[in-house]
């Protein structure tokens, strides 16, 4: 009973562990791979998937998604560098972005909350129409590295002890949601939300207000990460962010937040965004087709889901006195 | 709800109307047969899928991987070709390849009951590593003269594709199952509700696996398609069809809660996106401009029938959450 508990309470435990022996595999097989950029460059990599994944979380935690995410911040990441360089500051450019996630999400979060409409639906609408005023916005122009904030393009390049500051920036916002969701009451109520909705309505939960303000903070992050994304790549043009979106909930699914809702960790998401980008770069490292990569990705999914499903099927017969989440 | 929904498709079908009207008002070259053949190539293989979706959808069910299953089925046939098949025999195993796809769906929806959002957010990925671990960076271009002049071709004294004759049979059949047959009724019972669909004796696992493999093999014949009108197999084609597939049925008056449909709903949606877009496109206005028309269209399609209820009602409505999880969200209509 304790082992199992210990398992329960662990799901992001054996994706942990998963990244480790990919790594160190990957080290062993190609030592190359340890002293030379390969584990920094999967800190780098991630960070922009890692980042809109915490977001996500929230989302998926109620039983919803959000499909916007990756129209979003390729266009945030755009706004930024046009601001900048229509003289407007880098807090200018900043503050524009924000308010463009912020528009987003709550646009998104009042369909979903108040008028009740199925959010893959929702969301699939506004990805298409963040795209279209952001490629009309674009339109034949790019934003190239001189246009970048030298404060977004210096903690793009930069690190600290040798992690990249980007990495850090998701590692600060996984631990403070980490535990928001843990600790705060509103954290709570995403995943009792999540578990039964109608339940979580008689309980008195506002249930509506949860929704909308997680769709608010998921719209708020992904504007931001346009940021992140700019400091990343120092060039943003029509097609920034094409879909990424298939890509940040295949992250927190192979991070054991599950589809179906109620379950799952922000951290659980980081580490599956860590461990899909580790996958790549092994598989660039060992000299594999890269070809393979997407294959590789699609089975890990698979087998986290089917995880889940055993976890679960394991929950309903085993803890018939208690509910204890998680 | 389906005396609202059929009013929805007769929108959907008003708005095709309206759209063809305006696209030959704004654009010259729009209202020719060169044109309008150009829309149906355009569109046939967004068709045939949506064909497909559409029974998943009504079912309660997603398939997010349909356009990299379009994409595996044309690879292996230009893999099979490659490696000597003669190329008959490669669209056979380009179909299978599809219907395999469908099936490995199917098996973990239905077998290992995991949702269909996330499985097949995974083999989207899975189909797409699997063409380019077939064919490399290498497209396969030279395809056979004649198989390559039926897919420029036009049917003999008049101006359609012969693309149109796959579609209007697959479509004929569709519309024929879906709404005239028992196998239709019980994908539209499983929608409804799947737990009272199983108490009344219906397959539930048994129908949704079918509907699976002919999702896959509608996208494998989409394959086939798609490789004879641009003569190559490609690695990296159709990349991103499937939200693209996804919201014209959904325009069309599919409901995502499940249980509503109809296959004319539907083929009225996708030909008023191909038609708008040629629209868009012959007067001049950029691509973007349908993405957003798309976006708002596809909101309009949730937001309005929410609204005549409400109008029709005058009452609060009972909360629902209208999520897709309809195996464990059932009874909440």
């Amino acid at each position: 009973m304790t082992s199992l508990k210990q398992l329960l309470t662990a799901r992001e435990m054996p994706v942990f562990i998963a990244i480790l022996v990919v790594v160190i595999a990957t080290g062993v097989a190609k030592p190359t791979f340890f002293s030379a950029t390969g584990v920094i460059d999967i800190l780098l990599g991630v960070s922009i998937v890692a980042i809109l994944a915490i977001g996500q979380t929230f989302v998926i935690v109620m039983r919803h998604i959000d499909l916007s995410v990756g129209s979003l911040i390729g266009f945030t990441s755009f706004v930024i560098g046009d601001l900048y360089d229509k003289g407007y500051g880098t807090v200018g450019a900043l503050a524009g972005a924000l308010a463009i996630g912020l528009i987003v999400g709550a646009a998104n979060g009042f369909l979903v909350a108040y008028m009740k409409l199925p959010s893959l639906v929702v969301t699939l609408g506004s990805l298409y129409i963040v795209r279209g005023i952001f490629s009309d916005y674009a339109f034949g122009r790019t934003v190239t590295a001189a246009m970048v904030p030298p404060e977004v393009s210096w903690i793009g390049l930069n690190r600290l002890f040798g992690i990249p500051y980007l990495f850090l920036i998701g590692l600060l916002l996984v631990a403070v949601s980490g535990v928001a969701m843990r600790r705060l009451r509103q954290g709570r109520d995403l995943y009792a939300i999540g578990s039964n909705p109608q339940a979580a309505e008689l309980a008195g939960i506002p249930v509506a207000r949860r929704v909308f303000g997680a769709f608010v903070i998921n719209g708020a992050i992904a504007g931001l990460a346009g940021a992140v994304m700019l400091g990343r790549f120092s060039q943003a043009n029509a097609n920034s962010g094409l879909a990424l979106e298939l890509f940040v909930v295949a992250a927190c699914v192979v991070g054991g937040v599950t589809i179906a809702g109620g379950s799952g960790s922000v951290w659980g998401a980081f580490l599956g965004a860590i461990l899909l980008q580790s996958i790549t770069r092994a598989i660039g490292a060992l000299g594999i087709p890269q070809f393979w990569q997407q294959a590789f990705n699609g089975g890990l999914i698979i087998l986290a889901i089917a995880f889940d499903k055993y976890l679960n099927s394991r929950v309903k017969t085993t803890t018939i006195m208690g509910s204890k989440d998680e | 709800m389906s005396r609202l929904s059929f009013s929805w498709d007769k929108g959907v079908a008003l708005f095709l109307v309206l759209a063809v009207m305006w696209g030959t008002l704004v654009a010259d070259n729009f209202a020719n047969t060169s044109n309008l053949a150009f829309v149906l190539r355009d569109v046939t293989e967004f068709a045939i899928i949506a064909l497909a979706m559409t029974f998943l959808i009504i079912s309660g069910e997603i398939d997010l991987s349909v356009a990299s299953t379009l994409n595996l089925a044309s690879a292996s046939t230009g893999f099979l070709f490659r490696e000597g098949l003669p190329f008959e025999v490669a669209m056979v195993g380009g179909l299978l390849v599809g219907l395999a796809c469908g099936l490995f769906n199917g098996f973990l929806v239905t077998k290992l009951g995991l949702p269909s959002l996330a499985v097949t957010i995974a083999t989207l990925a899975l189909y797409r590593g699997l063409s380019f671990a077939l064919l490399g960076n290498q497209p396969v271009n030279q395809l056979p003269d004649f198989w390559i002049s039926i897919g420029y071709g036009k049917i003999p004294g008049t101006f359609l594709p012969w693309s149109t004759i796959v579609l209007v049979i697959l479509a004929a059949i569709a519309w024929f199952i879906l709404h005239h047959t028992r196998f239709g009724r019980w994908t539209f019972a499983i929608g409804v509700n799947a737990e009272a669909a199983k108490f009344s004796g219906i397959p539930v696992q048994r129908t949704k696996m079918t509907l699976f493999a002919m999702t896959g093999l509608m996208s494998g014949v989409a394959g086939i398609v798609y490789t004879l009108r641009f003569a190559s197999a490609s690695p990296d084609g159709a990349v991103g069809f499937e939200l693209s597939i996804i919201a014209a049925t959904l325009f069309g008056g599919v409901s995502i809660a499940g249980g509503v449909g109809t296959i004319w709903g539907v083929l009225a949606a996708v030909f008023s996106l191909g038609v708008i877009r040629s629209a868009l496109q012959l007067s001049g206005f950029s691509a973007n401009s349908l993405l957003m028309v798309s976006g708002g269209l596809l909101l309009i399609s949730v937001i309005a029938p929410r609204v005549t209820e409400a109008l029709r009602n005058r009452k609060p409505a009972a909360a629902k959450t209208n999520t897709k999880k309809t195996l464990r969200e059932v009874g909440n209509e």
